[in-house]
């Protein structure tokens, strides 16, 4: 860290300053930065959601693109996940109290017989990066893990990761369970783990498959923006 | 000969008559096109294996391993036997986080033999794993399967029996392999026993067990004591099977479960950690050694403790990372550096390793497919691997097994075959006898001594093209990708399955309907 950082006072800065220098911040994966200027904001009666949407989520919007053309490395990412992780700690229970529109929450853990959670701890790391809500079940997950799962923290994504061809054919008993109990359209469902692919994906059933971490995240966005849209008049004009 | 340009020594050949020792044209032909060469033995070096640390180095890592031991230790996820055998033996039980005295391990480790013969149902077939022996295996994993014909798809059944054929086929692949590509079509609980069986049937080399789950390795087990006989079977090996370590520094229990099965039936385990650095261990190659060597030592040991003597081989596994992407990076050279240090830990270590291949991380079998698998190959040559596993067959990290890159693999490894012994120093090797009878000026190619060598001369590849223009364009400009498609398929129809006992077939079918009728298909 060069001496003269220390110097700069985000207090100092207009908002539109402000709000570049946090997009700056989150670039750099500096949590504390990302924390006194998400409270700045919020003190100069910023609403929580123009917080989260205007610097955070927009910050991760560049930190994504840099991450997708190769500029910026996986650990880079990750810091940057973690500052962003910061400001929404403090935006959180802002944006419930409002009733604000929400990114989305997740389910994710890896089937049962799986243990290897390295894939799905990036896609967890990401999705939060990108303000999702991520309800993490972690590893070797049975049917009932992930009904109890969703019965209680209610998501709108049900994410399932397998890194071995002997646990992912589980995925397809999730999803037939969660037809039988007619359930399956309340979710939005997706998979991912190295022997798969979009085939698998659409034989099983889920929504989608997704080959990485980024592109889960760029999913998800789109299969919930659909689901908002969903309304008969814009059926009809697309 | 059918335009008449047959010799009168050939004629003579066909007909019965007096024979002279050249046999005559139609002998030479046969033996010339036949695809079939003569099977290699397995690989006994005789270059000294290359080595990228100093003792000093060596000191360090070990004392570095022991250290991690010592400190952070190892998980042992759900498997209270292994726990408890583990207390047992001296080591440090809290919860499931296992911790060991310095040179705990390594004093267990001392009952493994440095060597030892994996048989297979043909004797001649039999490999030696350890000392100066390396042994090439094809490809192990892969769901998926990719041809020039049909692309990239899952891997079936089908697929897993033609690729055993091939390597029965390769002359420079001495050992079937294990899951030479993963047949999805079948149930995941009874895939195992048409695995095995293939290995059995299409093939007379030795071969691997079924991993994923305890029961699937005492079917093979089983499966093994009705080929060889029981008691064969108890005092011989005839099975070794890839226990990968879960890095970092995790072992879980199907791994355990699968690696206490065969070790207490006295069959090999290869101990592998499954690293790609910067994701499962440090990004440099002194701390993927420390921890490689860390995390060997613990499931080495457990096979000891379970029957000391016990068969048992020291894996890595270990690549690079595109620290852009996440994906695992093949044929670079950091993994060549670790592989040069990891064979000298386990030569000091005492036990046979594993490591290498043909890797790369190409989604086709093309140019940077054969630049990287070159990069993996010849380290594992010269670093003195003992087993080398997906010697053949590997494409785009492991998650495409290919017909067409095994055969070009196959080719690579012949060579490494005629690598491996070194230059030949004898008289004949010598060669003053043709440099005497030429002289200055003139050739060498009709003068007695290039008479004498010019058929084994060289190693003669089986894939590349080495004609003229002219010839190349007229046979229709093909690259290799298309050669190595035209080859196996050639190969497949030229395929002679190896005899196999009817009564000793009958009863492995039999062995494998009584188990698949006694268990609905299941999904994990």
């Amino acid at each position: 860290m060069a001496d003269d950082d220390e110097d700069l006072d985000l207090n100092s800065l207009s908002d539109d300053e402000l709000v570049e220098q946090m997009w700056d911040d989150l670039y750099d994966g500096l949590a504390d930065e990302i924390t006194q200027g998400t409270n700045i904001l919020l003190e100069r009666g910023w609403q929580p959601y123009d917080v989260l949407t205007k610097a955070l989520v927009e910050g991760m919007r560049i930190v994504g693109i840099d991450f997708r053309d190769g500029i910026l490395f996986v650990p880079e990412v990750l810091l940057a996940a973690n500052s962003m992780k910061a400001g929404m700690a403090i935006l959180r229970p802002l944006l419930a109290e409002t009733g604000a529109p929400k990114m989305g929450k997740m389910v994710i853990g890896t089937v049962k017989g799986d243990i290897h959670d390295i894939g799905k701890n990036l896609v967890s790391m990401m999705m939060e990066g990108a303000g999702f809500e991520v309800v993490d079940l972690g590893i070797n997950n049975p049917v009932e893990s992930y009904l109890e799962a969703i019965e209680e923290h209610q998501p709108d994504i049900l994410g399932m990761s397998a890194l071995l061809t002997t646990t992912m054919p589980y995925m397809k008993v999730v999803i037939d369970t969660l037809k039988e109990k007619g359930m399956r359209e309340d979710y939005i469902v997706m998979v991912g783990g190295a022997p798969l692919n979009e085939e698998f994906g659409r034989e099983i059933g889920a929504d989608a498959y997704c080959r990485d971490a980024a592109v889960a995240v760029e999913t998800a966005k789109e299969l919930i923006a659909r689901r908002h849209n969903k309304g008969p008049s814009l059926e009809a004009a697309g | 000969m059918e335009d008449g340009t047959e010799g009168k020594e050939a004629m003579q050949a066909r007909g019965g008559g007096r024979r002279r020792s050249g046999g005559g044209a139609e002998a030479r032909r046969q033996k010339r096109r036949s695809g079939a060469a003569q099977q290699y033995k397995f690989i006994t070096r005789r270059l000294a294996p290359f080595e990228v640390l100093s003792e000093e180095g060596l000191s360090l890592i070990e004392e570095n391993a022991e250290t991690i031991l010592e400190e952070v230790g190892v998980n042992i996820v759900e498997d209270e036997e292994t726990l408890a055998l583990f207390k047992d033996a001296g080591a440090d039980v809290k919860g499931e986080r296992v911790r060991f005295p310095r040179g705990l391990l390594r004093s267990l480790i001392a009952t493994a033999p440095a060597e030892f013969v994996q048989h297979a149902r043909n004797p001649e077939r039999s490999v030696t794993i350890g000392g100066p022996n390396l042994v090439f295996a094809p490809v192990y994993g892969p769901p998926f399967y990719r041809s020039l014909d049909e692309g990239r798809r899952y891997a079936t059944i089908e697929d897993f029996r033609n690729l055993v054929k091939l390597a029965y086929q390769s002359p420079a692949l001495h050992h079937s392999g294990g899951t030479v590509c993963e047949p999805v079509d079948l149930p995941v609980n009874k895939r195992h026993l048409d695995m095995v069986f293939s290995h059995i049937k299409y093939s007379d080399k030795p071969f691997m067990g079924s991993v994923t789950h305890p029961d699937r390795a005492a079917d093979t087990v089983e499966m093994a004591k009705v080929l060889f006989g029981e008691s064969f079977v108890d005092e011989n090996c005839v099975l070794i099977s890839l226990i990968n370590v879960n890095s970092p520094l995790t072992y879980d229990s199907t791994m355990l479960g699968a690696l206490k099965t065969y070790a207490r039936a006295g069959q090999a385990c290869i101990v592998a950690p499954f690293i790609l650095a910067g994701a499962m261990a440090p990004v440099t190659p002194a701390g993927v050694l420390a921890q490689t060597l860390a995390e060997g030592m613990v499931g080495i040991a457990l096979t000891q403790i379970l029957r000391p003597g016990a068969p048992v081989v020291f894996g890595s596994f270990a690549s690079s990372m595109s620290m852009q992407s996440g994906a695992p990076t093949f044929g670079t050279p950091e993994p060549a550096l670790v592989l040069y240090g990891f064979t000298q830990l386990a030569r000091r270590l005492g036990v046979p390793c594993r490591s290498g291949g043909s890797l790369c991380g190409s989604k086709l079998p093309d140019a940077q497919a054969a630049a990287e698998s070159a990069q993996t190959l010849l380290p594992s040559l010269l670093g003195g691997v003992n087993f080398v596993l997906h010697a053949a067959g590997w494409l785009e990290g492991g998650l495409v097994s290919s017909p067409e890159k095994l055969v070009m693999d196959a080719d690579q490894l012949g060579m490494m075959q005629t690598m491996s012994q070194g230059i030949d120093l004898s008289e004949n090797g010598q060669a003053l006898d043709a440099i005497r009878e030429v002289g200055p000026g003139s050739h060498f190619l009709g003068c007695q001594h290039t008479q004498a060598n010019f058929e084994t001369a060289f190693y003669r590849s089986t894939m590349a093209d080495n004609n003229s223009f002219e010839q190349w364009e007229a046979e229709g400009s093909k690259d290799t990708y298309q050669r190595a498609s035209e080859r196996w398929k050639q190969m497949l129809t030229e395929y002679e399955a190896p005899a196999l006992d009817p009564a000793l077939e009958e009863a492995l079918t039999e062995f494998m309907v009584k188990k698949k009728q006694a268990m609905p298909d299941a999904f994990t």
